[in-house]
């Protein structure tokens, strides 16, 4: 088969594919030791052996869920609201008194609080923040799930490379998970009605050995057909379905009976927390990039009812995955991004809610590269606008790749076009990266 | 027998005033035109509708929002979400003593008839009667779930004694009400009110409702409690302000109001002294009145406020209502 997954890049000469076969061909050993073949004194190989084992948990907060009641409290502001802020095991970071947990862990996680993404509406904000750009009337941009099953995937991997869990149905449409020009390889495996990926399980009418055999004998007519033939169709076809059974056997992952009833206590009863410990296993099995949607935070009325119910859920979720990947050594190599279309308006409006609103908002990263225990970007007294250190989408997506390890420089190609993972002149947030 | 009240027909706003901060308690000095209220900037403060110029006063603050203040006698007892009580001398002007009260929002703070009792009621599920004049916590009552049925935390949104102050209800989100026995401090009723309380587990996976008011009828045989029906779209309380009135001794619906003119919850509930009308107010982006005749079974005037009305305080008379809400107070008056 041939398969060019050369980036076009003159940095980028040597693919993290053709780095990982040409390791494999000098064998484990050599694998074991990578400074004899001084791949550190490159920057390209040193990217690819930073990025080897990362893997990304997305945590989409669907519908918006407001700064101010979660990383950006404005305590006794008009705006304010009515809940107080806490400190943090980081000095002088002060968060909701909604998330006492995560204010006993942001030693490990960074809040950017100077976002300004100028999009509130759902539909096109979702796309920009799952994508980090707006897609061009001629290319649609593959999102973040589909960039990084492209940098992270492997070839031989029985796992998928992209889980989206949204089992919700509102705002599901608008941020569907989108492999845009990377094309459907990296489209994610989309999990819309329960935690169990439908038609993966084996049919209860076939047996494991039936199902060997039918295998053996597909596989035993493929090499018949083959023979005297050049067919990268046939190849494909192969890998298809060497894929395919290797996703069917990963069905495990997926069922959570599988862990202790104490660890399934720890994420708790929700769906959210069922879905984030799925998650884990996912990552834990070498899934490069998991979305776990949690709809709907869209609060135009009684926005602090609506975030009284569901802040301390997202509090007790994170916190766990956190200490969970900690516990298990992946924290440095798992990053936790969580993240919304938007935020919410500092405005109270007669509801008692708050409206969509991109001026001044926040999110969190949390492992896998990026510099724990920071904050960056700063907003004015009420929230109505940043003051400093304003992040854009493109500077925000710039800043995941530079911390897991991928150059945000590098050109994709569609057709001869060279299209760049970020847009052009955008630089990543170096003081976050660690 | 109380005199014959004024017909709901004869409502008349009087006056409304602008103020920075939403209003979210009022409690009316008897016999007069002086209230006390509390106000999302943290602040309790006095007014009085009968001045040249109203101009309220701020008298002191709380750590957040003050969601219930009550008047036994002279004094004044304030709660908030902070979780706090605050009793305030409203004749020397000076904070008496702050408890903290409650580990979650206080949601309403109510004096019983005669004034020698205060009631909180809080999100820590917690129904505190306290003796006015001393502080001292007479009854921690606890009749509702701290979990709702989706394993989120619950809310007690409300109480409100009975005219002869020896009853007591309390209702929460997921639309339980129960009644107490205030001398005892037993639980001896209870009646349920599930579609106040919208879970939508598919399309948005969260919660909405609850009770938000509740109202003995003047003999203390009924019970009203007020809310929003089952919502659709939760993103905006897209819902008819709803009412359902039980024999609660019976645990029977007797009547349900359904105002088709009126969109949000209904905060606030208060039956005429006579008994012949039942008064719900609320709101959602704006604000209503709803007057209900309860023995009819019918809506008999729904009438558009100035804000979403977060509380109001009736006369004794009812020949005057006192609204507040989002962002103003107006003065009615009936008859």
């Amino acid at each position: 088969m041939t398969r060019n997954f050369f980036c076009g890049s003159a940095d980028h000469a040597i693919s993290r594919r053709g780095f990982l076969g040409a390791a494999a061909a000098v064998g484990a050993a050599t694998a074991a030791d990578m400074t004899q073949l001084n791949v550190l004194s490159s920057p390209a190989l040193a990217g690819e052996m930073k990025k080897k084992q990362k893997r990304v948990i997305l945590l989409w907060l669907a519908g918006g869920a407001s700064q101010l009641e979660t990383w950006d409290p404005k305590p006794g502001a008009s705006t304010g609201g009515p809940f107080r802020s806490i400190p943090t095991d980081v000095t002088g970071l002060h968060i909701s008194e909604l998330m006492p947990e995560m204010a006993k862990r942001m030693k490990t996680t960074c809040v950017i609080r100077g976002l300004n993404t100028r999009n509130g509406d759902h539909g096109s904000a979702a796309k920009l923040m799952m994508r980090g750009r707006k897609d061009e009337a001629s290319v649609k941009y593959p999102d973040l799930g589909a960039v990084i099953a492209r940098e992270m995937g492997r070839v031989e991997s029985k796992v998928p490379d992209y889980v989206t869990f949204y089992t919700q149905t509102e705002g599901r449409g608008m941020a569907p998970g989108e492999s845009g020009f990377l094309g459907a390889r990296y489209s994610p495996m989309e999990l819309t009605t329960n935690n169990m990926p439908e038609y993966i399980k084996k049919l209860d009418g076939i047996n494991e050995l039936d199902h060997q055999q039918r295998a053996d004998l597909r596989e035993l007519l493929s090499k018949q057909f083959n023979q005297g033939r050049t067919s990268t169709t046939l190849a494909s076809h192969n890998e298809a379905y060497e894929r395919v059974r290797g996703i069917m056997a990963s069905d495990k992952l997926f069922d959570i009976t599988q862990e202790p009833q104490k660890v399934r206590d720890r994420y708790g009863p929700t769906q959210f927390g069922e879905q984030t410990l799925i998650a884990r296993r996912l990552v834990e099995a070498s899934v490069p990039f998991v979305r776990v949607a949690r709809a709907w935070w869209d609060s135009h009325g009684q926005n602090f009812e609506t975030h009284q119910e569901m802040v301390p859920e997202l509090d007790h979720v994170m916190a766990t995955l956190i200490d969970d990947l900690k516990e298990r050594g992946l924290l440095d190599d798992v990053m936790i991004v969580t993240l919304a279309e938007f935020g919410r308006t500092p405005q109270i409006n007669s509801s008692l809610g708050r409206d969509h609103f991109a001026a001044a908002w926040s999110m969190t990263m949390t492992g896998g590269g990026i510099k724990a225990g920071s904050y960056h970007g700063k907003t004015d007294d009420k929230g109505n606008k940043v003051v400093d250190g304003e992040v854009n989408p493109a500077s925000l997506f710039a800043t995941l790749y530079s911390a897991l390890g991928i150059n945000p420089h590098k050109n994709y190609h569609v057709g001869a076009r060279p299209i760049p993972l970020v847009e052009p002149g955008t630089e990543a947030v170096k003081d976050l990266i660690g | 027998m109380p005199t014959k009240s004024p017909s709901p027909e004869s409502l008349k706003l009087v006056k409304d005033y602008s103020r920075q901060a939403a209003v979210f308690a009022v409690a009316r000095v008897p016999g007069k035109t002086t209230c006390y209220f509390g106000s999302s900037d943290f602040k309790v403060s006095v007014g009085d509708f009968a001045a040249a110029k109203f101009e309220p006063r701020d008298l002191y603050a709380h750590g957040s929002y003050v969601t219930g203040v009550a008047l036994a006698g002279t004094t004044l007892v304030s709660g908030a979400y902070d979780g706090k009580l605050t009793w305030w001398d409203t004749e020397e002007d000076e904070t008496i003593r702050t408890v903290d009260a409650h580990g979650k929002w206080v949601r309403k703070v109510v004096a019983s008839p005669d004034g020698k009792l205060v009631v909180s009621v809080a999100d820590d599920m917690a129904c505190k009667v306290w003796d006015a004049a001393t502080g001292r916590l007479v009854h921690d009552l606890r009749g509702h779930k701290e979990k709702t049925p989706t394993h989120f935390t619950s809310m007690l949104y409300t109480a409100a004694f009975s005219a002869d102050g020896k009853l007591l209800a309390t209702a929460d989100k997921v639309g339980h009400v129960v009644v107490w026995d205030v001398a005892a401090g037993k639980e001896i009723g209870s009646v349920e009110a599930p579609v106040m309380y919208t879970w939508d587990p598919v399309q948005r996976m969260h919660s909405i409702g609850g009770i938000r008011s509740v109202a003995f009828s003047p003999d203390g045989n009924l019970l009203a409690v007020g809310g929003t029906g089952k919502i659709g779209n939760i993103d905006h309380l897209e819902a008819k302000a709803r009412v359902e009135v039980f024999d609660w001794k019976a645990k029977k619906q007797v009547a349900e109001f359904v105002a088709d003119k009126s969109q949000g919850i209904v905060n606030k509930l208060q039956f005429a002294p006579d008994g012949s009308w039942l008064l719900g107010a609320g709101g959602a982006g704006e604000g209503f009145f709803v007057f209900m005749d309860v023995a009819g079974k019918k809506i008999t005037k729904q009438e558009k406020v100035p804000m979403h009305v977060h509380d109001f305080a009736m006369s004794e008379t009812a020949d005057a209502v006192y609204a507040v809400g989002h962002n103003k107070v107006a003065a009615y008056k009936l008859g």
